[in-house]
């Protein structure tokens, strides 16, 4: 299993200062002035096989500005498929029934994409901002086996933790992201976390959980095969939110798979199973 | 024995004619040790003076001096601030020894008290500049956070010195980093002098006897850190009799039993003594409890345990008249552990062990040999359990390092060091281990390194008149580590001229390498970090500075008032990419980032130590700089502009003042004021909504490192001391009470922003807002001591 960051350390140790305070009031409001950044368009896109492709595209704003996303209404998105056509994905804003996100262009026709197939995605506005960005499909790795097992408290506290079992390919640079949903993909994830192949290239995986999970729950145990740069983005973006609040921290810009603006943009490619746990 | 023969001139207006008279004449060497006459313990920087010829000596570590004077009846005054001074007669007709006893003023506050003259002149007149000390016996007087007593964070109150944060104890010492000071122990390394996340140094106060602050000027015998050098030296046993001594604190305390070693003959102390201190926390003892009494509620998370401990060991046995042995020992280690009640344990520890063995040989009068065998090791441990499922990684560097210090006196003009020194490190720079009871789960990578390092030194104290006096010297320095190796070349120098008795001008210049760096993103002093080599593209760190200033010695001799302006540029200095893989990492090489520093300023220092108040006055206008241009694939640091480092601080003020009330009563006050930290808060955000789901998720953006300060610093400590009266029991023992930040200002420890909702945490957000954490409000503390 590898291991990506020692933030967690980090936030320990600043737990384990405020430990003894966290009585006192010693939290205030206060003005700060900060620099005003240039407003960018940022992107969201994850496309899937057998799905009508769907992006989320917003600018970037001052921290401090009024919570609701703020969509440009101008922006031409065009996708360019595997096999060299291209499609204008219309402005149409939605929320997707199955995942419950939010969009603001789609397409038409459900994608087909391969392990191996590259898509290209240019966004443009009419001020003058483009972004562009590059996506392969990464092959699939299927899930060997699911396990539990309970802990050995008394029966109103039993829980299990979950043991997703996979083969990593041989050569270094696969990364991978696990979730489990319980009951619905359309909830949180239960579990959501990244790991890599630095240090244990073409071995066995077993990915775990801890106790968490109580007799009965249906399990949907989802493991994301995720290209480099996506892995980079998502450790980026959970480093620049770590470092808001943690003094330890060292703040870190994104890493976005776009060009001339920020977000990701990738194709999925996962293996998914379902577990029930059963009565102890 | 590090020989400080600096020739004090302790009446310059009779300084020249006096000297060149006795050229001619038939000279003698006078040799001893100036110990304590109470405990035996040897008092380094105490005087030994001949006031009718202008020519004096100060004691050395182990309180030895050496002082060269024209045959004949002389009139010797040997002095040491909060001892009562002493006069002898001697009759010089060949070489000779004098070891002479200093009683205390008669109670422990007494250094404050008495009257005299020695310290404030010591330092007018040498030409090392940019120096302090501080003995465990002022930082001891002063209010403590939680009222511990830290000697670290008493030298924070020096002027460039700047501290890292709310209550820590790391230094930054004229722009430096924390890393880039040297931190000895009676010649001994210590790579992380951090307990609590460096809320507190890991030097027990009972067991140490001063510190050495080296902010510039560097001696030779000095090298391998660019900023500072601080050097603790652990106090000697006491050779007079078996003495217990501690305290009880707020949460910790401490234990020192002490003695001689082997049997007094007559007058003189016994031949050695013995040093055993010990202390540790105990927040951990009633989390347990709170634990215990918790345990059968479901929802209860357990409260993690935590404590430190140290030891601190130190004997030391006089041989013969010309051989003496040193054993030093530190062991300290700071334990966190969680233990979930659904079978999930936790452990994390980590400190540092350290030992070193010194022979002292005297030649003779004018020549001394140290040679000093040592090791230090700093390691940390995360063991990580889940049912049968485990995971261990680790870090650690280990030092084994041999040194020879050589010094030679030719004549009193001259003082003579040389000097060779070898280490080899280990560094441990990652080790990971994760595997199942079943052994279906079997991962475990080390990255691990080898280096040696070794310095030639010489140097010389050369006083050719009065009014000049030059220290200059030359590092030759090497280290390699696999099949690459480097060489450094470092010259020192530095000169006081004086303009007359009370006034001098000094200036100094010195070359450092480092070669060995430390690997954190975090700007703090943590646990977790991890020392690296130079080694294939991680160049050693390199650094310049030079600095001049002027002192006067004003109200009789009362108050020492010096500025010293310094510059400091650097190169090579390390930072690491974004998001860089710092662990287990066989490239990391390839995550560093190298760039160029430069720090200035003008320190301002006032002070006082004689009379019943006394204390001192700094003030600092500073400025520290740092630039990392576009590398290695990425825009460098704010795409290769100049940002300040966290620790840049514009203002430093501090105030000290002690003063004494009664026999009894002892009434101290510290205050710090203090540019705010530079530090990075977003200034833009985005959303992301994940792969499911229908959270939106605000993404910060960043703009230029550092681009933000936090509000400005200050805060006022008061401190009791209260001498309490002598019994049977307990002959010597004090309450001392702290208010540490009295006057409860919030200071910014860090600012988050946070979301505003419209009520639970599943409502809306309707705003951002910008919140400041404080660490520490008024925090008042007592603790016991006591001594028998």
């Amino acid at each position: 299993m590898a291991i990506n960051r020692l933030s967690f350390f980090r936030r320990l140790s600043w737990l384990l200062l405020l430990a003894p305070l966290a009585s006192c009031d010693l939290e205030q409001d206060i003005d700060v002035d900060l620099p005003a950044l240039p407003a960018q368009l940022a992107v969201e896109c994850y496309l899937e096989n057998g799905e009508i492709p769907r992006l989320t595209v917003t600018e970037t704003v001052p921290y401090l500005a009024s919570p609701e996303p703020v969509v440009p209404t101008d922006v031409t998105v065009r996708l360019t498929l595997a096999n060299g056509q291209t499609e204008t994905l219309r402005f149409f804003p939605g929320i997707n029934p199955v995942t419950r996100k939010a969009y603001t262009h789609t397409g038409t026709r459900r994608l087909a994409a391969r392990p191996g197939d590259t898509f290209r995605l240019e966004v443009t506005d009419t001020k003058g901002r483009r972004v562009t960005g590059t996506a392969t499909m990464p092959a699939r790795v299927p899930i060997d086996t699911l396990e539990y097992k309970f802990n050995d408290l008394p029966p109103e506290r039993r829980e299990a933790y979950v043991l997703t079992r996979f083969q990593d390919p041989v050569g270094v640079g696969n990364s991978y992201l696990l979730q489990i949903h319980r009951d619905s993909i359309s909830d949180e994830a239960e579990v959501d976390y990244d790991v890599e192949d630095r240090l244990n290239d073409g071995t066995r995986f077993a990915l775990g959980t801890s106790f968490r999970f109580d007799p009965g729950d249906t399990l949907l145990v989802t493991l994301y095969h995720i290209d480099r740069p996506f892995f980079l983005f998502r450790q980026s973006v959970q480093d620049a939110r770590n470092a808001n609040g943690n003094p330890f921290s060292q703040p870190s810009s994104i890493k976005s798979t776009v060009e001339g603006g920020v977000g990701v943009f990738t194709v999925l490619s996962y293996d998914r199973k379902q577990l029930i746990i059963p009565q102890p | 024995m590090t020989l400080r023969l600096t020739g004090l001139l302790l009446f310059g207006a009779l300084g020249a004619g006096v000297s060149h008279s006795v050229q001619a004449q038939v000279r003698h060497t006078l040799t001893g040790i100036i110990r304590a006459a109470d405990d035996g313990a040897p008092l380094p920087g105490a005087t030994v003076a001949v006031p009718a010829l202008g020519l004096g000596a100060t004691t050395d570590a182990n309180g030895a001096y050496s002082l060269t004077l024209p045959a004949g009846r002389h009139q010797l005054v040997v002095s040491f601030i909060g001892y009562a001074s002493q006069t002898r007669d001697v009759n010089l007709t060949r070489d000779q020894r004098l070891n002479v006893p200093l009683a205390t003023a008669g109670n422990e506050l007494g250094e404050v008290v008495i009257e005299g003259t020695g310290t404030l002149e010591q330092k007018l007149r040498t030409p090392q500049m940019s120096v302090e000390r501080l003995t465990a016996k002022e930082a001891k007087l002063l209010p403590a956070l939680f009222g511990e007593v830290d000697i670290l964070k008493t030298l924070q109150l020096k002027p460039g010195v700047q501290n890292g944060g709310e209550g820590t104890s790391g230094l930054f010492v004229r722009g430096g980093s924390s890393d880039q000071n040297l931190v000895l122990v009676d010649d001994a390394l210590v790579y992380n002098p951090s307990h609590l996340f460096g809320l507190f140094s890991v030097f027990n106060p009972d067991a140490v006897q001063s510190v050495d602050l080296y902010k510039g000027g560097f001696p030779a015998q000095y090298g391998g850190r660019l900023s500072s050098v601080i050097d603790v030296r652990m106090r000697e046993g006491n050779r007079e009799k078996l003495g217990v001594s501690g305290g009880l604190g707020l949460i910790s305390s401490r234990l020192t039993v002490e003695g001689p070693l082997g049997k007094r003959a007559g007058k003189e102390p016994a031949k050695g003594s013995f040093l055993v201190s010990g202390r540790r926390t105990y927040f951990d003892i009633f989390t347990r409890q709170i634990n215990k009494l918790s345990e059968d509620n479901p929802d209860y998370n357990p409260i993690p345990d935590y404590y430190f401990y140290d030891f601190n060991a130190k004997a030391n046995y006089t041989l013969g008249p010309k051989d003496q042995v040193f054993l030093s020992g530190y062991y300290g280690r700071d334990q966190f552990g969680f233990n979930s009640q659904g079978g999930f344990n936790f452990g994390f520890s980590w400190g540092n062990s350290v030992a070193a063995a010194r022979w002292n040989h005297v030649f003779n009068s004018r020549l001394y040999l140290n040679t000093t065998a040592s090791f230090t090791d700093y390691q940390y441990q995360v063991s990580n359990k889940l049912d049968q499922f485990s995971f261990n990684l680790g870090s650690n560097i280990r030092d084994y390092s041999l040194r020879t210090d050589l010094d030679y006196a030719p004549n009193e003009r001259h003082a003579l060091k040389l000097g060779i020194q070898a280490t080899h490190h280990d560094f441990g720079v990652g080790r990971l281990q994760a595997g199942s009871g079943d052994g279906s789960l079997n991962i475990g990578s080390t990255v691990g390194y080898t280096g040696v390092e070794g310095a030639l030194y010489a140097s010389d104290n050369f006083r050719p008149s009065d009014k000049w006096q030059l220290e200059y010297g030359l590092r030759l320095t090497g280290f390699r580590s696999g099949n690459q190796g480097y060489v450094g070349l470092e010259p020192r120098g530095a000169a006081r001229y004086s303009l007359s008795p009370v006034t001098s001008l000094k200036a100094s210049y010195a070359l450092m390498y480092q070669y060995v760096h430390l690997v954190t993103n975090s700007g703090a002093t943590l646990p977790t970090d991890i020392w690296y080599p130079s080694r294939l593209s991680v160049k050693p760190q390199r650094s310049q500075q030079v600095a001049a200033g002027v002192s006067f010695l004003l109200g009789e001799g009362k108050y020492l008032l010096s500025n010293e302006v310094y510059y400091k540029w650097s190169q090579n200095q390390v930072d690491f990419k974004d998001g860089a893989q710092l662990f287990v990492n066989p490239d990391l090489d390839s995550e560093f980032l190298f760039g160029k520093g430069w720090a200035y300023g003008n320190e301002v220092y006032l002070e006082k130590k004689t009379g019943r108040t006394t204390g001192w006055i700094g003030y600092t206008l500073s400025w520290s700089k740092r630039q990392f241009l576009p590398q290695r694939g990425t825009s460098g640091i704010n795409n290769g502009r100049v940002f300040f480092p966290n620790y840049d601080r514009r203002h430093n003020l501090t105030v000290v003042v002690l003063h004494q009330l009664t026999e009894r009563l002892n009434l101290t006050g510290s205050f710090v004021y203090t540019t705010g930290n530079a530090t990075t808060l977003p200034a833009g955000r985005f959303a992301v909504q994940d792969i499911y789901g229908e959270n939106l998720t605000a993404v910060p953006i960043y703009p230029d490192r550092n681009s933000y300060r936090l509000a400005a610093y200050n805060r006022l400590d008061l401190g009791l001391v209260w001498k309490m009266k002598p019994t049977n029991w307990f002959p010597e023992s004090d309450l001392t009470f702290s208010v540490y930040n009295a006057y409860n200002r919030r200071n910014p420890y860090f600012v988050y922003f946070d979301q505003v909702r419209a009520g639970g945490e599943d409502t809306p957000v309707t705003s951002f807002r910008a919140r400041q954490v404080s660490l520490f409000p008024v925090i008042p503390s007592v603790t016991y001591n006591f001594k028998f």
